[in-house]
């Protein structure tokens, strides 16, 4: 773990948990694991407050507990901090699996931690009332909606870690009229599922992002219909492998046929053979045929569909960063495994000198290793060295990985630096929302609204510093474009950072 | 016809009676010609069973000393080979240390020899070979080429050869200059062409293999796609554009594949991703980055480049 890495969780912590979480967590993460009394001596917070902030931090999963001997000690998960990166995401996911509700339903979870199903589906019913969308809340459609997350093993069980339990998803019987009695401010009612919580099945929707970038690869390599085979395959996957197995177990051809006759592909369906051939035989190596029986038996190649994604990932990095010529380079090195430089000016076509620049740049940049290899028995003259490069997978993803952090990490500051520069205006702008709403509420018409937001000084409710000038307005539409637009490229960083992580996942 | 025969055959009696030496010596020749690695005493005695020895050795002393043969020493018995005739040449009119600078380019063949190289080999002083080397020049024996792996360095190999490609760099080079554009108008061209075979893919109807199939284009169909373009001056072969299209494949655009008869075949292909997320930011494509700190000179909340991708 880099410091990178720990000021990226660091700050992730205070945008979203305040500071005194981030204090707690980050002397974890300088110390590793230690007990309470430690962490208390070390940040100088009150004990309550550290006990509330270790509260929060297990809560959402960031912190582990174990037994030591003397006591409780606490550590930090810093992966977990990092997929909250990944919450809209994933809350996306859920919206276009399962629809609105759902996506509330995922949300409340995640703002909680844990929750038992009677509460969710509460909190969901008041945010719906609230919120200005057309949605008409009810209790049973909220409860069907949870179970269909549950149904799709998005939400799991919380089960104590001691015991050695296979995750259950279970639905308890839940006291509907409770619930509704429960909404309407009745407080005793009992909806008959106290203790039993729930929380997000994170493994399972990391895994759903992994399926869609491997399909949405195919279709770009081949085309819709073999991207819909993909999916097929990885469905026939899922059924008889454990999740994060690095190869699925043969999949029969019968099986493959049966599952592609439900989809809507006429042309699929007409053509799988030759389809899976297709992506068979494509150079990306995601399936392979393993045998013949019972019309050909195929297994679905995780650990090297993610290894030639990485693949692809850096080449666009060394592409973009130091141009065409340079990932001509890049390839050609990976093609060659280890090759001299005289060779690579000649076969990549490029003049020598700017071959030259360009490898050793890259060699400087560390996306391209030198192995030196010297001809034994004789005097260390350089004429009798050989230099091959060649390129380490591995270490080039730790560096991309740290790449990405840092960029994170960068994106995010500069989001809070323009935040909190142009707080006052953010905030002007929240209280005349307020207040118009307000205003609204007191039965005023359009044109009444109008006269006094444009007409500050004969306005009886507002003060003249709590208008907007036209020039203000202005830039607060600047600033919220620049805000979203940080936040836009938050998510797209944090995708090359998914896919990274899952090639290191399986490597 | 047979008058003629018989005028022949006296002709050659004629000869053999004025001149048996020259007889024996055009034969131990053409033995020799036909044997390019060397002809060996028992090789002669072999084809020449009834020259008595004395009178061979005075043959082959003669034919030595014009210069027709060079003197081998091979597994203790000695090799006679025929000296091929530019070298005969350069035989007369030249003195002993010509004679050696000659003989080491020579055995430099097309891939030439730096000057360096032959002072070190002959053992002349500087100014002396230079002058040699001069002279050689001027009659032709030899030429200086540029190689294209030193624009300064200067080869000599003899007159009559054609340049080694190591020298002269093939079809890519033109007075020691890499043609880069040439090159990079190449390959976009090849790629031009297996875009348009992809092209074609959309409008076939026979299955998603027979739609693949319709992509692939062998080296030579490119090749015979660029020559009809005219746009290279130079002659290509095929192997040099397989050298463009290799080009291509190292680019990511192009697949290469080995089909059944041996041939290369090439198509276009879409790559496996998107441009990455990272790169889409500016701190992906930072050159600073390794200045980039929260304190300092180089920090987030005031980077000029993140403001600049701001507006």
């Amino acid at each position: 773990m880099s410091v990178m890495c720990r000021k990226l969780c660091s700050s992730i912590l205070f945008e979203h948990f305040g500071q005194i979480v981030q204090c707690v967590a980050e002397d974890l993460f300088k110390h590793g694991a230690r007990p309470l009394e430690l962490i208390r001596y070390a940040t100088q917070l009150p004990l309550t407050k550290v006990k509330e902030a270790l509260c929060v931090l297990i809560k959402h999963g960031f912190v582990r507990y174990s037994q030591a001997e003397k006591g409780l000690e606490f550590s930090l998960i810093y992966e977990n901090v990092l997929l909250v990166l990944r919450y809209p995401k994933y809350m996306f996911f859920v919206k276009t699996m399962c629809g609105d509700e759902s996506e509330m339903i995922l949300e409340e979870v995640l703002m909680n931690g844990y929750i038992t199903a009677s509460e969710v589906i509460t909190k969901a019913y008041k945010k719906i009332e609230q919120s200005p969308s057309g949605l008409q809340p009810s209790v049973p459609v909220l409860k069907e909606k949870f179970e269909l997350l549950v149904k799709n093993q998005f939400l799991i069980h919380t089960v104590e870690e001691r015991r050695n339990e296979k995750p259950d998803f279970i639905l308890p019987n839940l006291n509907l009229t409770a619930i509704i009695k429960k909404i309407e401010g009745d407080n005793n009612s009992d909806p008959g599922d106290s203790k039993i919580y729930w929380k997000v099945n994170f493994d399972r929707l990391i895994q759903d992002l992994r399926d869609q970038i491997i399909v949405s690869a195919i279709r770009r390599r081949l085309d819709e219909n073999a991207g819909e085979l993909m999916r097929q395959l990885i469905f026939l996957m899922y059924l008889r492998t454990a999740s994060w197995a690095h190869t699925s177990n043969p999949i029969p051809l019968t099986e493959i046929k049966e599952a592609v006759k439900k989809t809507n592909y006429p042309l699929l369906t007409h053509h799988v053979d030759q389809y899976l051939h297709l992506i068979e035989e494509d150079s990306s190596q995601f399936l392979k045929r393993v045998g013949d029986s019972g019309g050909g038996q195929f297994s679905v190649n995780m650990k090297e569909a993610f290894e030639q994604l990485a693949w692809a990932t850096l080449e666009n990095i060394v592409m973009e960063r130091f141009g065409s010529k340079a990932a001509r380079i890049f390839r050609l090195v990976r093609d060659k495994k280890y090759i001299e430089q005289e060779q690579i000016q000649q076969l990549a076509m490029i003049p020598a000198k700017e071959a030259k620049h360009l490898t050793y740049t890259l060699l400087q940049e560390n996306y391209i290793q030198m192995q030196e290899m010297k001809k034994s028995g004789v005097s260390a003259a350089p004429i009798k060295t050989f230099f091959l490069f060649h390129i380490d997978l591995n270490v080039v993803v730790y560096m991309e990985v740290e790449h990405c952090y840092h960029a994170l990490y960068n994106i995010m500051q500069r989001r809070e630096y323009e935040v909190n520069s142009n707080k006052r205006m953010i905030d002007k702008q929240l209280r005349m929302q307020t207040l118009t709403t307000n205003l609204k509420e007191h039965g005023a018409t359009e044109e009444q609204l109008a006269e006094v937001l444009t007409k500050p000084l004969q306005s009886n409710y507002l003060q003249i510093a709590d208008m907007m000038t036209p020039s203000e307005k202005q830039q607060l539409d600047k600033v919220q474009n620049t805000i979203k637009k940080l936040g836009i490229t938050e998510l797209q960083i944090d995708d090359t950072l998914f896919l990274l992580t899952m090639y290191l996942r399986y490597h | 016809m047979e008058i003629e025969a018989g005028t022949s055959k006296k002709q050659d009696a004629t000869n053999a009676d004025t001149n048996p030496f020259e007889i024996i010596e055009q034969k131990i020749l053409a033995l020799a010609q036909a044997r390019p690695k060397g002809i060996s005493d028992k090789d002669l005695i072999i084809e020449m069973p009834d020259l008595p020895t004395v009178q061979r050795a005075q043959i082959i002393n003669k034919l030595l000393s014009q210069g027709h043969f060079d003197l081998f020493k091979q597994g203790g018995s000695l090799l006679y080979r025929l000296r091929d005739p530019s070298k005969a040449k350069i035989a007369k009119g030249a003195d002993n240390e010509e004679k050696i600078v000659y003989s080491i380019i020579e055995e430099a063949g097309n891939k030439g020899i730096w000057i360096r190289d032959i002072r070190f080999k002959s053992n002349l002083m500087p100014t002396q070979l230079s002058k040699i080397l001069k002279s050689l020049e001027i009659k032709k024996f030899i030429k200086a080429v540029k190689s294209v792996a030193a624009s300064k360095k200067k080869v000599y190999m003899l007159y009559n050869l054609e340049p080694d490609t190591s020298v002269t760099g093939g079809a890519w080079y033109q007075d020691q200059d890499f043609e880069a554009e040439f090159v990079d108008v190449l390959n976009q061209q090849c790629y031009r062409f297996l875009e348009k075979k992809r092209e074609q893919m959309n409008s076939c109807r026979g299955g998603p293999i027979m739609a693949r199939n319709v992509t692939f284009a062998s080296s030579k169909e490119v090749w015979k796609f660029i020559s009809d373009l005219g746009i290279s001056k130079v002659k290509l072969s095929v192997e040099d554009l397989e050298m463009i299209l290799n080009t291509l494949v190292y680019d990511g655009k192009v697949e290469r594949t080995l089909s059944g008869d041996g041939s290369i075949l090439y198509r276009a292909i879409e790559p496996l991703l998107d441009s990455p997320g990272l790169i889409k930011s500016t701190c992906g494509v930072c050159p600073v980055r390794k200045h980039c700190c929260d304190i300092g000179d180089v920090t987030p909340t005031k980077c000029q480049y993140i403001t600049e991708w701001l507006e």
